[in-house]
């Protein structure tokens, strides 16, 4: 398998906690991976985007056009970093309603406002990372994980956020089916 | 045994099944987890291990080097521009070598993502004449650890393990020992002045002799456990090779891989010292060989011949860090390819995004006390030299005129007091940096009565780099304003405030005590690090503001002068707080708008958040 994920964010959102997920997800499944970090000088509110490449890589670094799947965690950060996903890879971003997009040529795309529904208390907002994991999961057929993997790693991470952040994850996908 | 690890924790582990008992050196970026994760294991395993920061990084080396003269086993650690403060021992040390194996570990950050300069660390091992080696993985990053303090301990001599941001912070899975067996050593100083007592000429020039004696066996050493059984795994079949070190080796193969390109890779471990002779004679079955490294030409200058292609050629790209995309240009000049570039961004994807310029974190009180000083120090009357730290962030505020190095705001300010007398210098510098070397430039100006003013932003955590803990919260809990006093000139300070005009009035009363002074006037802001788990909670008031739309005139001063990063204009021109990003620390309430149109936000809890 040779699957290549960018996740993009910025500071304070848990951009490095997802490549974690991923990393224990691929681990434990003992299939070899490469990550990286690539965060600006800033520590809250700077840009911040994670490469993940599973399976066998020899550089940690994915360069423009090979992403197979985004999770942007906030708009312009998913638009930002565009050019490393390619025309089959599916982008998967949390956007407001009323931003708009552009014309994109991806063959796979969704987006949710997850922002109104940490507003609205549907999930704590700590959680984002996580709940645009789960949307992820539902909205990209060829994810290399399954929810349960997935569920497994979050745990192995941190028991003790793990229970509130698997309902986000489940909740995260129930919206995903609902709104397709 | 397999685990999931960063590469600097990898480098940890690697020095303790390398039973290295002594570890010292300063953080910065991206080296820093390798000593917090030695800190880790040491605890959890409860082995007997020295791993502590140093003060800086030529103190850290020192301490290090002394425990390898004492024949421990010990480490280093430090970023690239922190090697530049330790060189002046390390130069010494290459010479006089040690007992007990030492690495020093240099992390380079080619692309400076969070660095000044882009400095290879390889060409300084060459520039001191110590073994270098060049990880380009985690899982060699481990390796070549432990290899390295095997090394040092057999030819007497620090050796450089020198890892890259993309091998430090990369991840994987390694292949480790199995099981901890660490073994502390025993220091034993034995006495040896003519070793250890550096007093030229007569023991330099034999250790000098000595020293370009161990390279040349060291060469031969480099080639037959480690470089001619990588030239032996060429078939020779094909007519380009790719000499790569470190990362360059992953680069390269993928982009021969995602080409399907044929080419010779070797992959050199240790580059310097290079067998060049053995080396070149191999060159002979190629047409051309193309060295792909990062971030200087160290390994392409040792071996430079007729048919070698790389950055003094001009075939691939001399500065910035490695991409597929650069190695394929690379390809397409020596010859190697001619199709399409595979990594461009297709054409409708070219848009601008608006930029995330690097910011001070919300909550950060380095924000409120240099919105406070320009404030009271007008600029077209000041020049405010800075330092390095997450204060240096603060540029964005229009609030810095200067950064050189760690330290450098306090010479500086001297070097502009004297040099444009007319303005009021005002410095700001942190705590880690001030204890870092930021003392030794104070004592200049005191001893020679430059007046300038120096702002100490004291939050107790070196927080750009992870929020290590400074001198003044260790053991002893040293105050700077002791420092300060010993000097013999007195200390001004402050307690930071959220409400804003606190901070304008103590810069008030500073510029006045300043005008009446003939030397430096010395000021400690005592604040506290927002991601500070610790210490934030207790200074944080929990105000969240919110903005009332009707106040607002978009007159920018908050966006170009406070630089809050939650702070943003929406769609109808309007200023609107972005409520994920506010840390609640209500300082945009007071002084910062104009029009007061930042008011509290009493539903902010109420909202889930």
């Amino acid at each position: 398998m040779k699957y290549q994920i960018v996740i993009a964010g910025f500071g304070g959102q848990g951009v490095v906690f997802l490549v974690k997920v991923l990393a224990i997800c691929a681990g434990n499944r003992n299939i070899a991976f490469l990550g990286t970090e690539n965060h600006g000088m800033s520590q809250r509110g700077g840009s911040v985007s994670c490469d993940i490449k599973i399976g066998d890589f020899t550089n940690p670094v994915i360069d423009k056009n090979q992403a197979d799947l985004m999770i942007a965690l906030e708009k312009n950060e998913g638009l930002r970093n565009l050019a490393f996903l390619k025309l089959s890879g599916t982008l998967v971003t949390n956007a407001k309603d009323k931003d708009k997009y552009p014309e994109l040529p991806f063959k796979g795309f969704a987006k949710i406002d997850a922002f109104k529904k940490a507003e609205n208390g549907e999930f704590p907002i700590q959680g984002l990372n996580v709940y645009m994991l789960g949307f992820a999961l539902v909205n990209d057929k060829n994810f290399p994980f399954s929810v349960q993997e997935v569920k497994d790693a979050i745990t192995q991470i941190n028991t003790k956020v793990a229970e509130q952040n698997i309902v986000i994850l489940e909740q995260a996908m129930r919206d995903a089916k609902e709104s397709k | 045994m397999k685990q999931t690890l960063m590469g600097n924790d990898a480098i940890a582990w690697g020095l303790i099944h390398a039973n290295v008992d002594m570890i010292s050196g300063y953080p910065g970026t991206p080296s820093s987890e390798i000593l917090s994760e030695v800190q880790k294991i040491k605890h959890k395993l409860n082995l007997d291990i020295y791993a502590e920061w140093g003060t800086n990084e030529k103190v850290g080396f020192e301490v290090a080097y002394a425990g390898a003269i004492a024949g421990r086993r010990t480490c280093a650690t430090m970023k690239q521009v922190g090697l530049n403060v330790a060189s002046d021992a390390l130069m010494s040390a290459a010479y006089i070598g040690n007992l007990g194996g030492m690495l020093l570990i240099a992390a380079d950050d080619p692309g400076f993502h969070s660095s000044q300069t882009e400095q290879d660390s390889r060409v300084f091992a060459k520039f001191a004449r110590i073994p270098v080696l060049d990880p380009a993985t985690p899982q060699d990053a481990y390796d070549l650890t432990k290899y390295g303090v095997e090394l040092s301990e057999k030819f007497q001599i620090p050796v450089m393990l020198r890892p890259v941001m993309r091998v430090c912070h990369a991840r994987e899975i390694i292949e480790m020992d199995d099981e901890t067996n660490f073994k502390p050593n025993k220091g034993e100083f034995k006495r040896d002045v003519p070793r250890w007592g550096a007093v030229p000429r007569v023991g330099r020039f034999a250790q000098g002799v000595e020293q370009l004696n161990r390279m040349e066996v060291i060469k031969e050493y480099n080639w037959d456990h480690l470089l001619k059984k990588e030239f032996d795994k060429c078939e020779g079949k094909n007519r380009v090779l790719i000499i790569t070190s470190g990362t360059g080796y992953g680069f390269a193969k993928e982009t021969l891989s995602d080409l399907n390109l044929e080419a010779d890779v070797v992959k050199v471990l240790m580059p310097y010292p290079l067998p060049v002779e053995q080396m070149r004679d191999r060159f002979k079955s190629y047409d051309k060989v193309l060295v792909v490294e990062e971030p200087y030409p160290c390994v392409e200058e040792q071996i430079a011949s007729p048919n070698v292609y790389g950055k003094n050629t001009n075939s691939i790209h001399n500065i910035d860090e490695m991409s597929k995309e650069e190695i394929l240009k690379a390809f397409v000049n020596i010859g190697l390819y001619e199709g399409e570039n595979i990594y461009a961004t297709p054409p409708s994807l070219d848009f601008e995004v608006e930029t995330r310029p690097p910011a001070l974190c919300p909550g950060c009180p380095h924000r409120d006390v240099y919105y406070a000083i320009t404030k009271v120090f007008k600029k077209k009357k000041a020049i405010y030299p800075s330092d390095i730290g997450c204060y240096t962030l603060a540029i964005a505020q229009g609030a810095i005129d200067s950064i050189l190095c760690m330290g450098a705001s306090v010479s500086m300010a001297s070097g502009f007091a004297l040099s444009d007398p007319d303005k009021t210098v005002v410095a700001t510098i942190g705590d880690g940096t001030f204890f870092h070397s930021g003392i030794a430039p104070l004592i200049n100006a005191v001893y020679q009565n430059h007046k300038f003013i120096l702002v100490i932003l004291d939050n107790s955590t070196i927080a750009m780099t992870g929020r290590q803990t400074t001198p003044s919260r260790e053991n002893k809990n040293i105050d700077i304003k002791k420092i300060v006093e010993g000097m013999g000139i007195e200390c001004m300070e402050h307690h930071y405030s959220y409400e804003m005009q606190d901070n304008v009035d103590f810069f008030r009363e500073v510029k006045k005590i300043h005008a009446d002074a003939t030397g430096p006037t010395v000021v400690v802001v005592r604040e506290f690090c927002i991601l500070d788990g610790e210490r934030a909670p207790e200074f944080i008031p929990n105000i969240f503001a919110k903005v009332d739309p009707e106040l607002c005139i978009a007159c920018d001063q908050c966006t170009t002068v406070y630089k809050c990063p939650p702070m943003a204009y929406n769609e109808d021109g309007v200023i609107e707080i972005d409520p994920f990003l506010c840390a609640g620390c209500g300082g945009c309430l007071d002084v910062v708008c104009p029009t007061d149109a930042f008011v509290q936000d009493f539903d902010y809890l109420k909202r889930g958040n």
